[in-house]
């Protein structure tokens, strides 16, 4: 019982951080709340170093200590924290500022347990409490559209959350367990493999804004606060594949999985960059190319199980588009929510708008950047997995996904109109230096990463 | 002292520098640039002087990268990559000397241009598939926002252009990169080389995308439509990188890649190789001859040019005798480093002329000659030398080529038709702008100062060397090429 304790320290102390800011909250210092996070956050991304080459189990299985939890919290909870100081730029001085925070890390917290998960009761779990503070936190404008935005994303999460625990029930029952390492159990009984399949594709697809589960992503993202769209984007995304990692590694593959993901991967990157290409919003663009990259993603999961490389590539690509994500909702900050905004955008700023190039041409997937890194062991790993079609596809996308990102970058270099320019406010300043400083160094570092 | 690695990174490091700087001007940016550009070069003497060796890469750097996959960052050099090299650091020593005059935002435009020598010289020392596929890819930016933000009317259009016709080129390559990963569990090249992992179906796949990519690269009909676009919009400076330094990427990755790494599918599809190469040098002169416009005109004879290279080292794979291979490939690669020097410095006169003129059009002008004795000579001379007039330096390149493809395919002599064709239009372009009756608008065109005879005249030293005495040359690329075996 203690060595299990020991082992979710970090995810104890982030419930606690978040119990701790909302008793901040009531006292109305949303100041404190923030530190109290941030505080929070830290400690518990340093508490996973020490136990990163950890492979083990706790309370019977039902978490898991592996690479993919260990890693997930390094990834989001630093994630977290950035958020968390977008969140500051952009809402300081607003009445229940500190709720978001608090609810920010709440959903960080359910975060944790999709990507540690080794059962499906904690699947449920984490896909309700990572979906219950999204939600309130789209709500937050308490305007029309971000009530409108909110109410979609809780009836499509209500309905796709619903289905998926009907399927898990079939699995269960097939299974005889709700451990995820039992489901071989499966093996020769297709159909009930099948049900619980789609299920967990439904549920899980909708928080990873897989086609055809991604229509209430460019409208939640639209209604929110930009730094809440980042933190959606980014964080439960993430957590969301790495679930899929979890969930799918012990999955008989005879079942046909892989197929099925590689068609929803090749329908996800081509839809995400085909709409992104007509959208004149800024967030709705990038929350389209956000669906694009979901597909990438899943070209790591449809070769999980045949490739080594299938989990390396997924906490790498993760890694890479946290921050390169992150820092392009902080231009959308700093620009404006339309694409005209971004008019000029470089030419006045120079340093920002080189930062916006860094981070487009890291999801485009150029090299040096760290994006390129994650998509060379995706495509790598879908290769050995016998899926050089999706690998092809992947490619064009890429060119696609060009003509996309240039659409922000040709008229950032316009001449602009002279508006007088407020100077960058510290705080998306420290967010845009260490996001562009990870997506471009880190590559030459990749090697620190698991192989 | 890991002299690849400092020659590599000098000029971004330079880059950094400036952008760290607290004054930018004009006067600062250029002079940075001309200083890290001539240290690069004197760098890359040195490296030439520490030689090279038979039968393998020499000078090799190696540090871990990525232990998990097999990647790590190598560079090396043999004798196929050295005069390209050497050529490399040149031309952005030259284009730094002619950029001079650039005012307009010419911080990012060195910047560019800084980070655009070092992804050259990376790619041609990359001795990992995944460096080089990352120098590679890092040139197609710098590329893009050079026209994009230096070019001339149309440059926005052409940039965009450029940028998805080589991304949309240079993917089938990462395909097969990692085809080779995963058949050898490394990203070593040098044991791609010694022992090509792929066979049968795989090797040619991989060898039908690294062709599509290099194919867009060099250019080779039908995939060159994206170059006189670029050409015509790329500032000056541009030009001269993209044609004498980046094209190469193209046919040195044919004979790294293509040829060394997949040799018997090569060598099967050496016939249609072959072809493609003889129709490009044929398309390239044909279309040459149908420009008005000058730069066009020497942006088609680059297809043209690299045509040649291309059916010398199909040659190179189709010949079974050792002799006629080695001819071959020296031939081939001699063309590229002439091709370098003639080329550049055909577009930084063009480039001249129409920073005086404001007009590319050859019935613009007329009797230049008289008025601007050092621009038309120096015109003359690079026009002769690219038409591969004995004694200049793409004669005893092709010389070499067609020797080769005249014993082991002779139906391929064909291609020699281009050089009449390329001497026509040559004749043509010189009576047009500088002989024949005087245009009275340009008499008081000024004759090319000291900065453009800095950039220029070295290249013209070089053209007629290479020419009367190309040995020095030839010497260093045969050391490889005689040990090469595929």
């Amino acid at each position: 019982m203690a060595r299990d304790l020991a082992f979710l320290f970090p995810e104890l102390l982030l419930g606690a951080t978040a119990m701790l800011m909302i008793v901040a909250e009531m006292a109305r210092a949303a100041r404190l709340v923030l530190a109290i996070g941030m505080a929070g956050l830290l400690a518990a991304t340093l508490l996973t170093l020490p136990m990163l080459d950890a492979d083990t189990t706790v309370f019977g299985g039902t978490y898991r200590i592996d690479l993919i939890a260990g890693w997930a919290k390094l990834i989001l909870l630093p994630g977290t924290g950035v958020a968390l100081i977008m969140a500051r730029a952009e809402l300081a001085g607003q009445a229940r500022e500190g709720s978001v925070y608090a609810l920010i890390t709440l959903v960080t917290l359910g975060a944790l347990m999709l990507a540690g998960g080794g059962d499906m009761m904690l699947l449920v779990l984490g896909v309700v409490l990572t979906g219950l503070g999204s939600f309130a936190l789209v709500a937050f404008p308490r305007d029309d559209a971000a009530t409108e935005a909110a109410m979609k994303y809780l009836v499509f999460g209500a309905v796709t959350g619903s289905v998926m625990i009907y399927g898990l029930s079939f699995w269960f029952g097939g299974a005889g367990s709700t451990l995820f390492s039992e489901l071989g159990a499966l093996e020769g009984k297709p159909l009930i493999a099948m049900i619980g399949l789609v299920a967990v594709i439904v549920g899980l697809g909708y928080k990873a804004a897989l086609v055809p589960f991604h229509f209430w992503a460019p409208d939640a993202y639209d209604g929110a606060p930009v730094s809440i769209a980042a933190y959606l984007s980014v964080i439960t995304k993430a957590a969301a594949f790495l679930a899929f990692a979890q969930v799918l590694r012990d999955l008989p593959p005879a079942t046909g999985w892989p197929l099925v993901l590689a068609l929803i991967s090749a329908a996800t990157m081509t839809y995400g960059y085909l709409a992104a290409l007509v959208q004149t919003n800024l967030v709705r663009l990038i929350a389209y190319s956000s669906v694009a990259q979901s597909g990438y993603f899943l070209m790591g999961v449809v070769a999980l199980g045949v490739s080594p490389l299938a989990v390396p590539g997924i906490i790498l690509f993760a890694a890479a588009y946290v921050a390169m994500n992150l820092g392009a909702f902080a231009i959308v900050m700093i620009a404006g929510r339309e694409l005209d905004d971004m008019t000029g955008f470089g030419r006045k700023r120079p340093i920002a708008g080189a930062a916006m190039v860094i981070f487009l041409l890291s999801l485009t997937g150029i090299p040096p950047l760290f994006g390129f890194v994650g998509k060379v062991y995706l495509f790598a790993a879908a290769v050995e997995a016998g899926f050089l079609w999706l690998v092809v596809i992947g490619i064009l996308n890429s060119v696609l996904a060009l003509g996309v990102y240039l659409r922000i970058v040709v008229p950032m270099y316009r001449a602009a109109e002279d508006k007088p320019e407020l100077p960058l406010p510290h705080l998306l300043a420290a967010v845009l230096g260490v996001t562009s400083a990870i997506t471009i160094i880190m590559a030459a570092f990749a090697g620190v990463f698991p192989g | 002292m890991p002299l690849l690695t400092l020659a590599t990174f000098l000029p971004i490091l330079g880059g950094l520098v400036l952008m760290a700087l607290p004054d930018r001007s004009a006067r600062v940016a250029h002079g940075l640039s001309i200083g890290v550009t001539a240290v690069t070069f004197l760098i890359t003497l040195v490296i030439w002087s520490r030689g090279i060796v038979a039968g393998g890469f020499a000078q090799v750097e190696e540090v871990a990268w990525i232990p998990a996959i097999g990647a790590a960052y190598r560079l090396g050099l043999d004798g196929l990559s050295l005069p390209l090299v050497l050529l490399t650091s040149l031309l952005f020593l030259a284009s730094a000397i002619y950029s001079a005059r650039i005012g307009e935002r010419a911080a990012s435009y060195v910047v560019l241009m800084l980070m655009l020598e070092t992804a050259s010289l990376g790619t041609f020392m990359a001795l990992d598939g995944l460096l080089f596929y990352v120098f590679f890819e890092v040139s197609l930016v710098g590329m893009y926002f050079m026209i994009a933000g230096w070019g001339y009317e149309e440059r926005q259009r052409a940039a965009l252009m450029f940028f998805l016709y080589t991304l949309l080129g240079s993917l089938p390559l990462l395909l097969a990169i990692i085809g080779l990963y995963l058949s050898s569990g490394s990203f070593d090249m040098r044991a791609w080389i010694d022992a090509p992992p792929l066979t049968g179906i795989a090797a040619m796949l991989a060898l039908i995308a690294m062709l599509f990519t290099f194919a867009v690269k060099i250019p080779a009909f039908p995939v060159h439509t994206w170059l006189p676009a670029a050409h015509v919009q790329a500032p000056t400076a541009g030009s001269v990188i993209l044609a004498g330094v980046m094209l190469k990427f193209g046919t040195y990755g044919l004979v790294r890649f293509a040829l060394q790494m997949t040799p018997q599918a090569f060598a099967q599809a050496g016939q249609v190789i072959l072809a493609f190469g003889v129709i490009s040098a044929l398309y390239g002169a044909f279309a040459a001859l149908a420009q008005s416009d000058l730069k066009k005109m020497i942006a088609y004879t680059s297809v043209n040019h690299m045509g040649y290279v291309v059916i010398g080292v199909a040659v190179a794979a189709l010949s079974l005798d050792p002799g006629i291979r080695t001819i071959a490939l020296d031939g081939a690669t001699l063309q590229m480093v002439s091709h370098g020097l003639v080329t550049g410095a055909l577009f930084f006169l063009v480039g001249m002329l129409q920073d005086r003129a404001h007009s590319r059009e050859m019935s613009d002008f007329g009797g230049l000659l008289g008025r601007v004795p050092w621009l038309g000579w120096a015109f003359i001379l690079s026009a002769f030398a690219s038409l591969g007039l004995p004694g200049l330096a793409h004669f005893p390149a092709e010389f070499q080529i067609f020797l080769a493809t005249l014993n082991a395919a002779p139906w391929a002599i064909v291609a020699i038709l281009a050089i009449v064709v390329t001497a026509g239009l040559y004749l043509r372009a010189i009576a047009a702008v500088f002989l024949g009756p005087v245009n009275e608008k340009w008499a008081a065109m000024p004759d090319l100062d000291r900065r453009e005879k800095l950039a220029v005249v070295p290249l013209l030293i070089l053209t007629i060397l290479v020419g009367v005495a190309p040995g020095w040359l030839i010497d260093m690329i045969h050391t490889t090429m005689a040990s090469l075996s595929f």
